[in-house]
């Protein structure tokens, strides 16, 4: 599998730009990877989306459902596509260094 | 110069046939400009040189490129070896016998082209032709798997060779097909050119051991393993779904409870579990139904069992099989009575007929289709509705595995026709649909630059009838709801409406039918349909 940096480390990533080692994740790579996914600079809702996630993922070991990501947040589903573009599935879990989502979701 | 048959193992590193957005057939305005669509992404570098790439410049399937030509030869001889097992009784005890017709019996008339949306969509790219794959599988069963077929082929002109090239733009090639089987449905005769792709992409799984990672290793083998292709354990699909009873009583001011494991009971429900993840008012409205009207029902919290998904369905009987057993040995464990599949299309088909072969004797626990009972639920008297609160333009999309592929057709048209007084059909429609766009797993692969070529190809004549359908009254102002009864459909619907800015542009938005269901009842005071993005 290719590798690639971000925020100064060399990272594996499959062919959609997903880090496949959730640990090797910090705030720096979360920069990097959200520049992958054409945010310049992540604002601090950015980091409410990508705080949750990283939050649920480490104790459920997977994304949480995008209605619970939408009231815990406060965000509407069209506002998290605002900050992310490739929505939460593609773009915020990836900037959270989650695995891609699996299954028909 | 039209492609040929043989071309497919020549010129190494090329692209057969490559396709570009600009060929496609026109879209209805203001979705009839290419250079005002989003386009589609190139491949990134990386990926190009890691991964083959040499068919028509889209990459699906994500198969890495070989370490060297001993790698190469070994695929060869196990899709040569996989080649005669395919043909074999002992060996395909499934789906042997329409296969040999399908291979057999074509006459080339070429009347399932027309047929075909991707063909049509793509401008008639030879590639695409619903024969151009049995073509090919034919020649390579003529001359590598028939007793003197390489001096048979010699003789016939048929000079296919089997070779690395050949077998990866196959694999490729496979999924370039959504397995709708609108083919076979036109053919005088019947030929499946339908099942020959699956058939395809069964040899490629089980002999070579090439499937996309969505479908098996992020599809049926998480399934096996964790429980659901989502990921979801027993715990969280529970903790899951007690959220959305909660979320969805607040908003319906209802009490939704959702019964867990209830031995005995009428009707265990099995959801797609991406519902639960991704589109949660579709399982809360289910709840609200089913709790109206009285019935007794259940879903199951053991492994798999609340999860219908079965993507073996579309590329490997062995996953196949070991899921829809484990579905049944769930409803057999908690005496249910019967299982009810939840909206997703290919769970009814796998269920329903598919499995049929090895849900035999005590195993054959009956199966019923969610659109059936909810009709009976719809016009047995139990709810109040007000069919005046789903006062919009609706229209029904028809899953090719409930509608052509099973025949269930008039069902959720006789709850539309009651509860919806804008639905209008599409053209065509039942079991005449067009596929969505996403059928045989397509709808959950994203990798590289497919998701482009399945909104702008694939669905292509899906969003020209919807838009179409819609055309009394194009813009946004007025909203407009197209009903989808599958989850896979919904997955597509959702991507191509996002791509091409449908909602905001025409005002279309879609969802599933027990949300229409639950949006007209009487008893439902707030609108349960948002008309936001979901």
């Amino acid at each position: 599998m290719e590798k690639k940096e971000f925020g100064g480390k060399l990272i594996e990533v499959d062919e959609d730009g997903f880090i496949q080692d959730p640990d090797a994740w910090d705030e720096n790579v979360a920069r990097d990877l959200a520049k992958t996914e054409g945010v310049e600079e992540m604002t601090e809702d950015h980091w409410k989306v990508v705080n949750y996630l990283r939050e649920y993922y480490l104790q459920y070991q997977m994304a949480p459902m995008i209605r619970k990501l939408c009231k815990t947040t406060g965000f509407k589903l069209k506002e998290i596509y605002d900050l992310f573009p490739s929505g939460p599935a593609k773009g915020a879990c990836k900037v959270a260094g989650l695995p891609k989502p699996t299954g028909c979701v | 110069m039209t492609l040929k048959v043989r071309d497919i193992s020549r010129r190494p590193g090329e692209l057969l046939d490559p396709i570009s957005p600009e060929e496609l057939v026109p879209l209805p305005p203001p979705y009839d400009k290419p250079e005002d669509q989003p386009g589609w992404k190139p491949i990134n570098p990386g990926s190009s040189e890691r991964l083959v790439c040499n068919l028509d410049g889209v990459v699906a399937t994500s198969l890495p490129q070989p370490k060297d030509p001993e790698e190469q030869r070994r695929y060869v001889d196990q899709f040569a070896a996989g080649l005669k097992k395919l043909l074999d009784k002992n060996n395909n005890w499934t789906f042997l016998q329409p296969l040999l017709l399908s291979l057999e019996y074509c006459v080339r008339c070429q009347t399932c082209n027309d047929a075909c949306p991707v063909f049509t969509a793509s401008g008639g790219k030879e590639i695409y032709r619903p024969t151009y794959r049995a073509e090919v599988l034919r020649a390579l069963v003529g001359k590598y798997a028939k007793p003197g077929g390489k001096l048979l082929a010699r003789l016939a002109g048929n000079d296919i060779e089997l070779n690395w090239t050949a077998i990866s733009r196959l694999y490729e090639l496979c999924y370039r097909c959504t397995l709708c089987r609108r083919c076979a449905q036109t053919c005088p005769i019947g030929v499946d050119n339908g099942l020959v792709t699956r058939e395809l992409r069964k040899l490629f799984s089980q002999e070579l051991g090439w499937a996309p990672k969505e479908l098996h290793e992020k599809g049926t083998v998480l399934q096996l393993r964790s429980g659901s292709s989502t990921g979801m354990n027993p715990l969280v699909v529970k903790d899951n779904v007690e959220f959305i009873d909660e979320d969805i009583g607040e908003e319906t001011g209802l009490a939704v409870h959702t019964p867990w494991d209830k031995e005995g009971a009428e009707v265990l429900l099995i959801h797609n579990a991406g519902e639960i993840l991704s589109w949660p008012e579709n399982p809360g409205a289910f709840a609200i139904i089913l709790n109206a009207a009285g019935i007794d029902w259940t879903l199951a919290s053991d492994e798999v069992g609340y999860d219908g998904v079965n993507y073996g369905l579309f590329y490997d009987d062995v996953q196949l099989a070991r899921i829809a057993l484990r579905h049944v040995q769930v409803a057999k464990k908690l005496k249910v009575k019967k299982i009810v599949m939840g909206e997703c299309g290919h769970q009814h088909k796998a269920m329903v007929t598919v499995s049929d072969r090895i849900l035999t004797g005590q195993m054959n626990i009956p199966r019923e289709s969610c659109l059936v009972l909810l009709e009976r639920i719809v016009f047995s008297g139990k709810i109040k509705f007000d069919p005046s609160k789903n006062d919009f333009p609706v229209t029904l999309h028809d899953p090719c595995n409930i509608v052509r592929n099973l025949g269930i057709v008039e069902p959720q048209r006789r709850i539309l026709r009651y509860l919806c007084p804008q639905f209008r059909e599409m053209e065509p429609h039942g079991v005449n649909n067009y596929c969505c766009g996403g059928g045989s797993g397509f709808a959950v692969m994203s990798g590289n630059n497919f998701t482009d070529w399945r909104v702008s190809v694939a669905s292509r004549l899906k969003f020209k009838q919807i838009l179409d359908a819609f055309a009394d009254q194009p813009g946004p102002e007025v909203k407009k709801y197209v009903c989808a009864p599958c989850s896979n459909c919904k997955g597509q619907l959702r991507d191509l409406f996002q791509y091409y800015g449908a909602l905001e542009k025409s005002g279309i938005t879609y969802g599933g039918l027990v949300e229409l269901i639950v949006n007209a009842m009487v008893d439902v005071k707030e609108p349960f349909i948002k008309w936001e993005m979901h």
